[in-house]
């Protein structure tokens, strides 16, 4: 089977898993709702702009830590992923269909979530809106493509969960960033996000590649 | 041979360390708008400097360990990541009493160059957390990954302040900003710290492959610069309006030195440790 063929069976298996019990999407979709909230009555909603890129990115940053716990720890019951290491499926497929998997989850998240900012923050954006798309974009793949090749690592040490931010937090820090810096641009339309978009990218490029080359060691490290 | 080569060294780098440190408080010129207060960036620079250096060792041991598997490529990964975690944390340190005085702030916090070195230094921590947490078998590979994943951010701090407007002061060396004889003695210094560097490098690998040797694996490996951070609080008892300038001198000064002798006191402890557990297996 190709790698396409595999990667696309390792997306759709997880989406129809979540599909039918929704665990990790109705406790990803509460907390966000409750950050909002939460955050919705701190602050004064005439000075809330500036602030805003960064509350969104913490919203979304921790739900998606969530989920990405939740994507490798169903892999370890019944040594699910002990089959795969076994299996002649290269490591990557299972890689890839993970990320396009909690891609599609927090993206969906995402859309979800943005009307919810415009109500309690009354939000509207001075800059272009396709430019605040493109962030939340290379944001979100950043995030997921980091979260899943950390995931698959702290899920082998003692502390699980714990362990995942405390790794992935460090190692995104400069997608985040730009990430809060790009939107907070777009939403007061002061500058243009150019200089982000780029960095975020190369980014992209940069962390997408080492993944891809060490998640086998990583998948089977003993 | 080994000792002997080892305690020779180890003199050789006091009386540098001494004649550097006399070169930068007394024999350099004092700066004309910030007078004494510029020699902390003679601890400044070197330390920094050793600490990425030691952050890009760890990087190709870390290759190399990946390459070969080798054990010992893994004790200098392990070495390297600390002793950089301490030399980093001096940087920390030290910078900000410097700005408090310069700046009249702790930090800047939409400063790249600021937040990319701290950046490094979480980095090198989580490493330090992940190394001491993961499963006895899969320590050395995961740690590895990481150690290649952290690297990818250095080129990131290094650039960012060419890249970047930031306040912190621009590369200098080389460049007519600064006075020859100040860097001369800057050169001194920063050779001066990478014996020393070198010196503690050698010290904690020895420890780190006897402990491979007697797979101590229940020996804590607490991330070395933790002491020295019980400093910080110190800091904040000093506001501009009441300190004479020399005071921010001495703190930089007693901040980096801090952290050196509690490193060395830690690592002490730790071979005391070694040497009885070595005693009770026997080895």
């Amino acid at each position: 089977m190709s790698i396409a063929k595999l990667t696309w069976i390792n997306v759709t298996k997880d989406l129809r898993l979540e599909w039918r019990s929704r665990d990790v999407f109705n406790s990803m979709m509460f907390f966000a709702l409750v950050v909002v909230v939460v955050f919705s009555f701190s602050f004064e909603k005439e000075d809330s702009r500036p602030v805003m890129g960064g509350l969104i990115w913490i919203a979304f940053l921790f739900s998606t830590t969530m989920a990405l716990n939740q994507s490798w720890a169903r892999e370890l019951r019944n040594g699910v992923l002990d089959a795969y290491r076994v299996s002649p499926a290269p490591a990557e497929a299972l890689f890839l269909g993970k990320c396009l998997g909690n891609f599609i989850l927090v993206m969906l998240l995402e859309c979800l979530m943005a009307p919810l900012f415009v109500v309690f923050y009354n939000l509207s954006t001075v800059g272009p809106l396709w430019q605040l798309l493109l962030v939340a974009v290379l944001g979100t793949w950043a995030l997921v493509v980091n979260g899943t090749f950390f995931a698959a690592m702290s899920i082998r040490t003692r502390n699980r969960e714990l362990m995942l931010p405390l790794l992935l937090l460090p190692i995104s820090l400069p997608a985040v960033i730009s990430m809060v810096g790009g939107t907070t641009q777009v939403l007061s339309g002061e500058g243009s996000p150019a200089v982000q978009l780029k960095f975020l990218a190369g980014f992209c490029v940069i962390f997408t590649t080492a993944c891809f080359l060490l998640f086998d060691t990583v998948l089977n490290a003993e | 041979m080994k000792t002997k080569l080892f305690f020779a060294f180890a003199a050789f780098c006091c009386v540098f360390l001494a004649y550097g440190t006399y070169q930068g408080l007394v024999v350099a010129p004092t700066e004309e708008t910030m007078g004494n207060v510029q020699r902390i960036f003679y601890v400044h620079v070197p330390a920094a400097t050793v600490g990425f250096s030691m952050f890009f060792v760890n990087f190709l041991a870390s290759v190399f360990y990946l390459w070969k598997r080798s054990a010992k490529a893994d004790a200098l990964a392990a070495t390297t990541a600390e002793v950089g975690v301490v030399f980093c944390t001096v940087v920390l340190i030290t910078g900000p009493i410097w700005a408090r005085y310069a700046w009249g702030t702790w930090w800047s916090t939409w400063d790249m160059r600021l937040n990319t070195t701290l950046m490094l230094w979480l980095l090198y921590v989580s490493y330090l957390m992940m190394r001491r947490s993961s499963t006895a078998g899969s320590t050395s590979v995961l740690a590895a990954a990481l150690a290649v994943f952290a690297f990818l951010d250095v080129p990131i701090v290094y650039m960012a302040n060419r890249w970047f407007k930031t306040h912190h002061p621009p590369p200098m060396i080389g460049t007519s900003n600064l006075d020859p004889s100040m860097q001369h003695i800057l050169f001194i210094n920063m050779l001066a710290f990478l014996c020393f560097g070198l010196l503690i490098g050698w010290f904690r690998y020895e420890m780190e492959r006897t402990a491979q040797k007697i797979d101590a694996a229940h020996i804590q490996r607490a991330a070395g610069g933790a002491a020295g951070m019980m400093l910080i609080p110190a800091m904040f008892f000093m506001s501009p309006g009441h300190v004479a300038p020399i005071s921010y001198l001495w703190a930089g000064y007693l901040a980096a030195w801090g952290i050196y002798v509690a490193y060395l006191l830690f690592l002490m402890n730790k071979l005391a440790r070694l040497k009885k557990e070595a005693a009770e297996l026997g080895a």
